[in-house]
């Protein structure tokens, strides 16, 4: 029992992470109709950044303070993208959609070369924010309090996104760019206003989620290819540019993976990849997806 | 021979040679005789021409993703042996060495037709490098055919010499073999820990994990005998969240748990474990904990979790005082990368002077630069003292053995990072936990198993009393 109060936290917690990476990569899709390759890196920037920041701070202030300072890699992940968008990414709407995936497939590369460079092969982390808020009794295990509060931003996210997208003038702009970004534009919106906000915001997201998961695990080289994987089968089964199907897909994916752990776990990826499968058989643009 | 002749477990330890704490360094090797290639013995006249350009060396290891965490310390230590040759005029004081790098990420496809490249275009002398055991067996047998002297650093699977290169004359690999890992992490918690019984294991899904549980399990059943494997968690490599398999882990229960992890999945794993309490329900013996460089695991590690150094070399032992080769070469890299060397420094560092010193004897047999035939004689039998201690090179399979060591963790004063608390130190005769030269290769002379370790220790190890 216990165990399984512990094993659907971890789950939550993973989805928080998988929904942020995969709402953002989801986002860009439907606005832009760019897959952003290097999404996966834009997280790993975010969670090294916040590390390095915690680190730099972390004998200087009070612990209240660091918490403060944990959206820092998001940030700039953020700052990263308002740049990316307008410089490398214009310049290739026009072209087919090979060029949008080789460049950002390159930026992939230049960002884990750029993280490698700046803070170097060991790994970074952020464990004074995890030490800050201590643990909570499940039973006779103990589970670290921090991960409650990434189950909680999880939360927070998908509900600040949701208000934001359909509530908001700016998530009408996006949405009717999304649908249709010739009549947005004749309709005399600023659309490549509209595609760097979304970028930014989809950066943001991105940068939240390594931000939020770094003190709990460390930044590693590499932790952005392996997350874009789940990341991707995450949008596939949810739909690619729906943030409903981004939240299911997250804690589908989320769910089943800690399950097949639990009981089965050689099937761990095969399971997954088994899923995706079978919602591409069934519905090819993914259970929320709309067909263009 | 499975009527197994019963001993304590005492009894058994002290037939494997095994040593603990200071005492035990008369085991390391250390005035181990055979043949000894000293790097401090001064250096003999080169015999006739010598021409003067440059060695060129290939060096293939991980440069990008979580296994740099390995694959940088090991080119350091390649490049601070070049630097250090050169910076006496280069082999034979004439020939130079130039390193050609490139990034075992780029994976196994790649790296052969880099190797390849490397050989036929720029003409290399010498290959070396290579950390995955996914790799070695795929380069192996493309060296010989190309015919290019080869001494791998690592990729150290027990596979590349039983089975993909089984008669090598160009492949050397210099440091232990994958199976003393799961030995030796036995060993050390058989001695540290003879009561625990419930076994659980956390292993990187592929060929190093899977090696790691069978030699660990199998020899731990001999060493304290009645052991019940009662969890297996198998992450892929590289995975970066490990709560589900640490939940899975805890609700087991074990007495003890094994990890293979390495590199940056170690690092994310131990601090989530730390939070979950797992360090404090179950002892721990890892066989790679302290594989990377020494300040990629923090203070906040726990004390008193079995260590590993991949069976091979923590910068801290031998010790200085008594092995004036180690104190030389971590002074002189800790200078130059400011970091202290992981087990893939010395290996990669040894492997070059290793290939000095073999050339240094082939020129004074047979007078020139030596052809690649006379350089592998030499290296074939090689006794070097490398800063791990001795090494030898065993001529039936080209393979390097050298004394394995682990330890438990402690945080000192001195360091920034946990190093081993030095009353818990295992030292173990690399003779004591491998397969003899000649003992039969997997699928041959009734040796059904994965390795000729495992055969071996199934047919020859007694069994101690649970």
């Amino acid at each position: 029992m216990d165990i399984l109060v512990l094993q659907i936290l971890n789950s939550l917690f993973y989805a928080s992470v998988l929904f942020l990476l995969a709402a953002g990569l989801s986002l860009i899709f439907g606005v832009m109709g760019i897959i952003n390759m290097a999404h996966g890196s834009l997280y790993a920037l975010g969670a090294y950044v916040t590390a390095w920041v915690i680190t730099f701070a972390a004998t200087a202030v009070h612990p209240a303070v660091l918490f403060l300072l944990l959206p820092a890699g998001a940030l700039v992940v953020t700052a990263a993208g308002v740049v990316i968008e307008p410089v490398l990414l214009r310049p290739l709407y026009k072209r087919p959609e090979e060029y949008q995936l080789l460049i950002t497939f390159g930026l992939l590369l230049v960002l884990e070369d750029v993280m490698r460079f700046v803070w170097g092969g060991t790994p970074l982390s952020a464990s004074p924010l995890m030490d800050a808020l201590g643990i909570v009794h499940v039973g006779e295990f103990v589970y670290p309090t921090y991960n409650l509060l990434v189950i909680a931003i999880g939360v927070f996210a998908a509900l600040g996104v949701w208000a934001f997208v359909y509530r908001t003038r700016f998530g009408v702009m996006l949405r009717a760019t999304s649908q249709d970004r010739r009549m947005a534009s004749a309709l005399g919106m600023n659309v490549g206003r509209v595609y760097v906000q979304a970028f930014g915001l989809g950066c943001f997201m991105a940068g939240l989620g390594g931000a939020i998961v770094v003190p709990s695990q460390a930044a590693v080289l590499g932790m952005g290819v392996e997350v874009l994987v789940l990341a991707f089968v995450v949008v596939v089964i949810g739909g690619l540019g729906s943030l409903e199907g981004a939240l299911v897909g997250a804690l589908i994916v989320s769910f089943v993976r800690t399950g097949v752990i639990q009981f089965y776990e050689e099937l761990e990826l095969a399971v997954l990849y088994l899923i995706a499968a079978a919602v591409l058989l069934v519905r090819p643009t993914g259970l929320f997806g709309r067909p263009q | 021979m499975d009527e197994q002749k019963q001993v304590t477990r005492r009894d058994f330890l002290r037939q494997l040679g095994v040593t603990v704490g200071a005492a035990g360094l008369g085991a390391t090797g250390i005035g181990a005789t055979g043949y000894l290639a000293a790097p401090a013995r001064a250096a003999m006249k080169p015999k006739g021409n010598i021409p003067s350009t440059p060695i060129k060396t290939g060096h293939i290891t991980f440069l990008t993703g979580p296994a740099e965490l390995l694959g940088g310390p090991g080119l350091r230590g390649h490049l601070l042996a070049a630097e250090e040759i050169n910076a006496q005029g280069g082999i034979l004081g004439k020939r130079k060495i130039e390193t050609i790098q490139a990034d075992e990420a780029a994976g196994t496809d790649a790296n052969v037709k880099e190797l390849r490249r490397m050989k036929l275009s720029e003409k290399i002398d010498l290959f070396t490098g290579v950390i995955s055991s996914g790799n070695t067996p795929a380069l192996g047998p493309v060296a010989e055919e190309l015919k290019v002297l080869t001494m791998f650093n690592d990729g150290c699977t027990d596979f590349l010499f039983d089975k993909a290169v089984p008669n090598p004359k160009y492949v050397f690999r210099v440091t232990n073999i994958q199976s003393a890992d799961g030995v030796t992490a036995a060993v050390g918690a058989a001695q540290h820990w003879p009561k625990a019984r419930k076994i659980a294991s956390i292993q990187p899904d592929y060929s190093y994990g899977r090696n790691v549980h069978e030699h660990f399990t199998l020899a731990l059943e001999r060493l304290t005998g009645g052991i019940e494997v009662v969890a297996e968690a198998w992450p892929k490599l590289f995975t970066t969240d490990f709560t589900p398999h640490i939940t899975k882990l805890l609700s087991a229960k074990p007495d003890l748990l094994v990890v293979g992890l390495w590199g940056g999945d170690y690092v994310a794993f131990y601090k989530q474990a730390l939070r979950y309490g797992l360090f404090d329900k179950m002892k721990v013996a890892t066989t790679l904990a302290f594989g990377g460089v020494p300040h990629a695991v923090g203070k906040d590690h726990p004390e008193g979790v079995l260590a590993g150094v991949h069976a091979n070399y923590h910068f801290l032992y031998p010790p200085g005082d008594q092995w004036p080769v180690n104190k030389k070469f971590v002074d002189t890299y800790h200078k130059r990368w400011k970091e202290y060397p992981s087990f893939e420094s010395d290996g990669a560092y040894t492997t070059l002077m290793m290939y000095k010193a073999a050339v240094e004897k082939a020129n004074q047999l047979t007078g020139g630069w030596p052809d690649d035939e006379a350089i592998i004689a030499m290296l074939e039998g090689m006794g070097y003292d490398s800063p791990a201690g001795y090494v030898y090179i065993r001529p039936d399979n080209h393979q390097g053995y050298k004394d394995a060591v682990t330890g438990l963790t402690k945080n000192l004063p001195e360091y920034d990072f946990p190093v081993w608390d030095p009353n818990s130190i295992v030292y173990i005769p690399i003779r004591s936990i491998t397969a003899p030269p000649n003992w039969p290769k997997p699928g041959q002379g009734g040796n059904n198993e994965s390795t000729a370790a495992a055969d071996w220790i199934k047919k020859t190890w007694p069994k101690a009393k649970a």
